[in-house]
């Protein structure tokens, strides 16, 4: 789970990391306000889960109230990469003499947390791995989780940074990984991290993203996390426990694994667009696969839907029970295009065939999707 | 004839008692494979499947003489479990359960490397050997003997490649799932390198997915390392930036573990990359793979 940055930098402060006045509005009024108390130039940055919110215009400065009150207005009443601005962070504007990186995330591949500095802040840290390798500095941190003032103090001497910093950066660090380790985070990051021209260190942004399966033994001060999620649709999915995720289509899609349901939206992407994502995860029951059919029918607009099942850990014939309640408890007239296989799929089959489910036998999904595409190019 | 499991692999399922556990233990004896118990603590005396169940690893080891063991546990109580396991010298683990906290399964997997132990998962459907038996929730009826090996990041996919394999008359020599968490306990070029030195072997398949960089790190080991040819499919190009797909490591991150990325590094390594699952049916032909 990915905080808002005004919820990560309360959570730096709270830590010990140094942050900019602040405060939060979601009208221009209260923008106006704040900025009348921690004074001009300000900051205004659009509270959106997306990366790259910087360059697709989510953060402006105000020199006047004049300024501010247009960017604002201009922000709130905007979309960032299809998701609305519902909340501004304003805040003071730092002079900076430098810019750095500093993250810590998890290395899938090692295995290991590792911190990473560089040099070149406020830019996406892959690219300048790739074109600067030379501005960049990381430490490992073994399954121990043990990390020492000492390596923060070494990756500063590799990165050629004044050591006059040597102090506030080695307190930036550690106060860092105190929340890595606290909040059992994934990527934990500020970029950039503002050198003022005194040589103090300042966050100027703040990422977290909590690990998910953590959620229930760590802290978070935090309204509860379904609470957080902006589209409905996506709120009910994680209400009932499956994964959804809303695309732009009209062909409707529910699988019983991720790779499965990734694979199949690359399918019908070939010809059609699929309306979503939905993987149910591996705890299908009748019940679920009905709750399953009523989210995805939620959507409108919908020509057709999709369901891939593979009976392995889950019991797919009590699923098509659900499918097929649904379908006649709700006088579905769409096509309903079913591939089932595995444990029980012959029952699953027959089930299915009884609530007018169009049913696929083979393992190919492109084989479904083809039938599939027929049925709506038919208009049936 | 197979990697990670054979003809003196034996199992016990560690959650046995559990509505899953059971109905998994069925499914494994009745492909033939040899379960030999179970573990869940506080049922110790009691059967399911006709199979004793022992409350610690320990006892089930001394009494059954297992080697291997397959993970039906709840979450919070799989790193526990994962010690025991492995203190008590079984050295094949297979971790099905997903949602386990990252922090615990970097603890798990450094164990399991410093103890020399083969670890599959989290979130893996397990090993299935063809005709001869299987660790894991794989659906017996999409998988046929034969000579291709099969990794998958996702369970459902690995049945999906088998199942076309299968119907176009080819058989798999070892489908093993790798797991599709951030972290996984063993990387995707161990089990690439087990397939290279295995003689029953012919060719293998990698079905990846957007995330992470398992895919990329294994290039480098495909192009200096590997005779048999390779073919490699990436789910996930429609999936939206950022977004979490279903598994915990299924997420693009800005420019990193997409889809074409994946492919081009894996084209370089000499790797024959499949747009579609289907396309595997022609690659094992030209190969001329059974």
């Amino acid at each position: 789970m990915r905080l808002h940055e005004y919820e990560a930098l309360d959570i730096f402060e709270k830590n010990g990391i140094p942050v900019p006045r602040r405060g939060i509005a979601s009208t221009t009024h209260e923008a106006l306000h704040i900025a009348g108390e921690i004074g001009y130039p300000v900051m205004v940055k659009a509270q959106v889960l997306v990366g790259g919110r910087g360059l697709a215009g989510g953060i402006k400065s105000a020199s006047t109230p004049e300024e501010l009150k247009d960017a604002a207005e201009q922000l709130l009443s905007s979309d960032i990469k299809g998701l609305p601005v519902l909340k501004l962070l304003i805040c003071e504007k730092v002079e900076v003499s430098q810019e750095l990186y500093l993250g810590i995330t998890i290395d899938g591949y090692s295995g290991e947390p590792v911190v990473v500095a560089s040099t070149q802040g406020g830019v996406l840290i892959e690219e300048t791995a790739r074109k600067f390798p030379e501005k960049i500095a990381s430490a490992h941190i073994d399954s121990t989780f043990r990390f020492y003032p000492y390596q923060a103090r070494s990756m500063l001497r590799m990165l050629g940074i004044d050591q006059k910093l040597i102090t506030n950066w080695t307190d930036v660090v550690m106060q860092l990984y105190d929340i890595m380790m606290q909040y059992e985070g994934l990527i934990c990051e500020i970029n950039p991290l503002v050198v003022l021209p005194n040589g103090g260190l300042i966050a100027v942004d703040a990422v977290l993203e909590v690990d998910d399966s953590a959620l229930s033994r760590i802290r978070l001060p935090l309204p509860d996390r379904i609470d957080r999620i902006e589209n409905p649709i996506e709120r009910r999915g994680r209400e009932i426990g499956v994964t959804y995720v809303e695309l732009d289509g009209d062909i409707g899609l529910i699988s019983s694994g991720a790779g499965l349901g990734m694979s199949s939206m690359d399918i019908i992407g070939e010809k059609m667009k699929p309306a979503n994502f939905l993987e149910t995860g591996g705890g299908i029951t009748a019940d679920l696969l009905y709750k399953c059919m009523d989210l995805i029918m939620m959507k409108p607009g919908l020509r057709a839907v999709f369901i891939n099942v593979y009976g392995g850990i889950n019991p797919i014939h009590e699923g098509a029970k659900g499918v097929v309640r649904y379908i006649q408890e709700h006088n579905v007239k769409l096509p309903v295009v079913a591939k089932a296989l595995g444990n029980r799929q012959e029952e699953t089959w027959e089930i299915f065939k009884s609530g007018g489910v169009h049913v696929v036998t083979e393992a190919a999904t492109e084989k479904a999707i083809d039938y599939l595409y027929e049925l709506v190019e038919r208009g049936q | 004839m197979s990697i990670l499991m054979n003809d003196s692999t034996r199992v016990i399922v560690q959650g046995i008692t559990g509505r899953i556990g059971s109905a998994q233990t069925h499914w494994m004896l009745e492909y033939g494979t040899k379960v030999v118990g179970g573990v869940t603590p506080g049922k110790g005396g009691s059967t399911v499947e006709g199979l004793p169940v022992f409350n610690s690893v320990d006892e089930a080891v001394k009494e059954t003489g297992a080697n291997a063991s397959v993970f039906f546990v709840p979450a919070a109580f799989v790193l526990d479990a994962f010690m025991e396991t492995i203190d008590a010298g079984i050295d094949l683990l297979v971790i099905v359960p997903e949602h386990i906290p990252v922090r615990d399964v970097i603890k798990m997997r450094s164990y399991a490397l410093e103890k020399g132990v083969f670890a599959l998962g989290p979130t893996t459907p397990g090993i299935l050997v063809p005709g001869m038996g299987k660790m894991g929730i794989m659906p017996a009826s999409m998988f046929a003997p034969g000579r291709v090996g099969v990794i998958s990041r996702s369970g459902t996919l690995s049945y999906e490649f088998a199942g076309i394999l299968s119907e176009n008359n080819v058989g798999q020599s070892t489908v093993v799932g790798m797991g599709a968490d951030p972290v996984v306990l063993r990387n995707l070029t161990d089990i690439l390198e087990l397939f290279e030195n295995d003689g029953e072997t012919d060719g293998v398949i990698i079905v990846g997915e957007v995330g992470g960089e398992q895919e990329e790190k294994a290039a480098g080991f495909i192009s200096r390392r590997m005779n048999k040819p390779v073919a490699v499919y990436i789910a996930g190009k429609y999936s939206p930036q950022g977004k979490k797909m279903g598994h915990a490591g299924a997420i693009v991150r800005g420019t990193s573990g997409t889809v074409e990325g994946k492919q081009e590094t894996l084209k370089e390594a000499g790797a024959t990359i499949l747009n579609t699952p289907i396309d595997v049916a022609e690659w094992a032909k030209k190969n001329k793979l059974k």
